[in-house]
């Protein structure tokens, strides 16, 4: 087990090597560039773009502004911002407590109803539960998150003003636990709607499959009570590729989400990356990059070492 | 113990949340009149006065912590700030050649934490701002001065290569940064005083939550007296949507910058509790001709594209009507307008004669055609500026009818404002700019002829623009120190940009701001970019 984890980790150094040279070059390769927000400003002339071209390094050879980065990053220094001159890192860990909790919420709400959603319409196929819960499913995923978050604003902000329409506190009570959660309501709700639209269809079809198995007729046969099959015979055996699903959903607790984030004027690393995206800020969207890279990474490991606890099958090797 | 989990239970303990939560927010809607409540949609990333490059929203804390030589007002008067007073030649302040300016500066101005505000901080900021080492976003106007001189801790005196009139610009739009504290910084690039400012303006920074907002309390010892407020905050929505809606329910005191979507400004205008401010701002919209490119090399092709389009219809469906239109690069209020151009425009038929007089000639396909180079190009601006999308959905129309094709090509910002546009790579393009040495009328660095960055490595006449007699002109307006000598140059050069047309002017951007009606002090000021301008002076009634 510790051999299979050392061994994972240090199989990632060269993934995370590839990862950073081709998002370093992408990046560099897209057209245009930080420096265009310059030109926007009416007093900057051709001479003062050149000078500050100059000033960020953006004048050297993308290898060697990449070898620079890439020293950086092995002594701990993630670089600075170009438009801020702040460190990268604290640019990226002082988002990342707002991301956490949306989305740390959002998913275990998708997943506590999704699940439920899924396996009842496993359990009771084609009951009208289950076919109002996958049109509900395919409805909700087909709608765009900016349309539901718009709605939501109107209806429960707006119209009825039951909920604040956005920001994650009332302004001067920062740290009020209340006011947290009612600006936490609406977004979480958003997010969570696709999240569980997604839940539900692959619990669904997880728990279908393994229903028809001939061991759970066999536990049938052995006159073992309903609960118990589901609990003890098809749960385990459904959970493999939900929890392979978690691992690839995990990273996205850091990453935040980019459309709710936006509507809600909730102070994540999803605006963060549309910020910074917008701006071309290089150093910003490399720092983004690795962070995420290192968690899809540790993601699935975790996901791997899970799978291996329920299913005697699988061996860590 | 067992807990057994009922339906009913379940229900009630959610009806019981959720009315918890809704019970208290009503309180958002309501005044409190120790603070205001700005919002944008932009959130502001870096705090000191001479790095920052995203003028609107980055202008708010430079207004609230720092504060420049002089400012100017509503109606395009200096007002002296941190001078004693504004430097002419009446007052000695300004040598007869123009060529020496002596400032005297106010006594007993201290910086927030506590230390006096001296000439030496005005020497510091001059030195940083030609630092070869820092990114300060323009030297405009600061690249003429040959000598700085400390005379005593509240005199400098400044001596300039050429007479330079719109220098008075130059420092109103560079606020004051402090001697004693960036001078011991190894970088001033990433110091830490970019995000933990110190300044002499009328608040200080109180905290700030990335991503969201940002809390001011006002600066006691302000050298023009104390805010009327004790906090001020600046919010960051930045969906416009949202933010509109925030207006709405109370939950910000005042949207601005962006501010009410153009379509809902009817619906604005109606609530009986809030101004709708209608916000004219230096930003004229243009389209750009690269007179580089082959098509657009003889200015009768310029003038009959113009002639073509239908400007006043894109202003009146586009954008509801709100912008004024304007025959030049300055807004029409400006003090050097020239009133007497004539609108051109909407002329489909003169149009043609003109190409067909100039010697394009329709094709076989409809499309003009002169010397093997066929009347075809693109026309780009920001991608998903839906405004600005039906503005050229128009022109192309305009411009089919008349044997012309454009091809609509927008692009992301990053891409169509960088090297695309500084190196004159575009055929035509839409865009917004404001003058370019704060709001004085001088318009070198746009359409002289050695400011073509391409050729010279210079300036930003980005269309390739050459005129001998315009060159010559905006090198005399610079010189002249009568307004009246100054008006009768600028609308000579107007007139001879309004026949040639490297840019044509469509209108003057306006903004719709929305703020609560007991909300005093906000004012429409056409001459800076900063809405916060005056916020020292912001009020509730």
């Amino acid at each position: 087990m510790i051999g299979f984890v050392a061994r994972r980790l240090l199989q990632a150094i060269p993934l995370l090597i590839g990862v950073s040279l081709i998002g370093f070059g992408l990046m560099h390769l897209a057209p245009g560039g930080p420096l265009a927000v310059y030109t926007l400003n009416p007093t900057i002339q051709a001479q003062d773009i050149e000078r500050i071209r100059i000033i960020f390094g953006l004048d050297q050879p993308i290898h060697v502004q990449y070898v620079k980065w890439a020293t950086g990053i092995f002594s701990g220094n993630w670089g600075y911002t170009f438009f801020g001159g702040r460190p990268v890192l604290d640019v990226i860990l002082e988002r990342l407590p707002a991301t956490l909790l949306l989305m740390g919420s959002a998913l275990s709400v998708a997943i506590l109803l999704g699940l439920s959603i899924g396996v009842l319409g496993a359990v009771k196929r084609y009951s009208v539960f289950d076919v109002l819960a996958t049109t509900g499913a395919l409805f909700a995923l087909s709608f765009p998150t900016f349309w539901f978050g718009l709605m939501a604003i109107f209806v429960f902000a707006i119209e009825l003003r039951w909920l604040p329409s956005g920001g994650m506190w009332e302004l001067g009570e920062e740290g009020n636990i209340l006011s947290l959660l009612q600006h936490l309501v609406l977004p979480t709700l958003v997010l969570a709607l696709v999240i569980t639209a997604t839940w539900s269809r692959y619990s669904r079809s997880a728990f279908l499959e393994v229903m028809h198995q001939d061991y759970m007729r066999t536990a049938r046969a052995k006159g073992v009570p309903p609960r118990a099959r589901l609990l003890r015979h098809a749960f385990p055996n459904a959970a493999k590729p939900l929890i392979a699903l978690l691992g690839v959903e995990v990273p996205f607790l850091f990453s935040g989400a980019l459309v709710t984030e936006t509507i809600f004027g909730w102070p994540g690393m999803g605006r963060l990356f549309v910020d910074a995206l917008g701006m071309k800020e290089y150093p910003v969207l490399m720092g983004m990059m690795m962070f995420t890279a290192i968690f899809v990474i540790l993601g699935n490991l975790l996901a791997d070492i899970a799978i291996a606890a329920i299913d005697p099958r699988v061996r860590l090797r | 113990m067992t807990i057994r989990i009922s339906r009913r239970g379940v229900l009630a303990g959610s009806a019981g949340t959720a009315m918890l939560l809704a019970a208290p927010t009503v309180r958002g809607q309501s005044i409190n009149r120790d603070r205001i409540i700005l919002a944008m949609t932009q959130e502001p990333v870096q705090f000191n006065p001479l790095l920052y490059v995203n003028a609107g929203t980055e202008n708010v804390p430079e207004a609230c912590l720092f504060d420049a030589l002089w400012d100017v007002d509503d109606k395009g008067n200096f007002i002296p700030n941190l001078a004693a007073q504004v430097p002419s030649r009446q007052n000695g302040g300004i040598s007869a050649d123009g060529l020496t300016w002596t400032v005297n500066l106010k006594r007993g101005v201290k910086w927030s934490d506590g230390q006096p505000f001296t000439a030496k901080d005005v020497e510091f900021t001059y030195q940083t701002i030609m630092s070869p080492n820092v990114a300060v976003r323009s030297r405009s106007g600061f690249d003429l001065i040959k000598a700085f001189r400390v005379k005593d801790d509240h005199t400098v005196e400044m001596e300039l290569s050429r007479p330079f009139v719109p220098f008075l610009w130059a420092w109103q739009n560079m606020h004051i940064v402090p001697h004693h504290i960036l001078s011991r910084e190894q970088n001033i690039q990433t110091a830490a005083f970019n995000s933990q400012p110190i300044g002499t303006g009328p608040f200080l920074l109180r905290s700030r939550t990335a991503g969201s907002h940002m809390v001011y309390e006002r600066n006691p010892n302000y050298h023009r007296g104390p805010a009327k407020v004790r906090q001020f905050i600046h919010k960051f929505v930045p969906d416009q949507m949202a933010a509109y809606g925030q207006a709405r329910t109370g939950e910000v005191d005042y949207l601005a910058l962006g501010g009410v979507p153009n379509d809902r400004w009817a619906e604005a205008r109606a609530f009986p509790d809030r101004d709708f401010l209608l916000y004219p701002t230096p930003n004229v919209q243009f389209i750009y001709y690269n007179c580089g490119k082959p098509q657009f090399a003889d200015p009768r092709v310029r003038r009959a594209l113009t002639m073509a389009t239908q400007m006043q219809k894109s202003i009146d469906d586009i954008y509801f009507g709100t912008w004024p239109r304007t025959l030049s690069y300055l807004q029409p209020t400006h003090w050097a307008y020239n009133g007497d151009l004539r609108d051109y425009t909407n002329d489909a038929a003169g149009a043609e004669r003109l190409l067909d007089e100039a010697g394009w000639r329709r094709g076989a396909d409809g499309i003009r055609a002169k010397d093997g180079v066929q009347l075809k190009f693109t026309m780009s601006t920001t991608a998903g500026n839906v405004a600005r999308q039906g503005c050229q959905a128009l022109f192309q129309q305009n411009w089919k009818a008349i044997g012309v094709e454009m091809e609509i090509r927008n692009m992301p910002a990053s891409v169509v404002w960088g090297e695309y546009t500084t190196q004159s790579r575009f055929d035509t393009l839409l865009v917004a700019w404001d003058p370019t040495v704060g709001l004085d009328p001088d318009y070198t660095a746009r359409c002289h002829s050695r400011m073509i960055p391409v050729k010279h490595r210079q300036g930003s006449n980005y269309v390739q623009y050459e005129n001998a007699e315009v060159d010559r002109l905006l090198e005399l307006g610079v010189t002249q120190t009568e307004q009246a000598d100054r008006i009768r140059t600028y609308r000579q050069i107007q007139a001879i940009l309004h026949e040639e047309v490297p840019f044509a002017a469509q209108g003057g951007s306006v903004q719709g701001h929305l703020k609560r009606k007991q909300l005093q002090g906000p004012t429409p000021n056409q001459y800076v970019t900063d809405i916060t301008w005056n916020v020292y002076d912001w009020a509730w009634a």
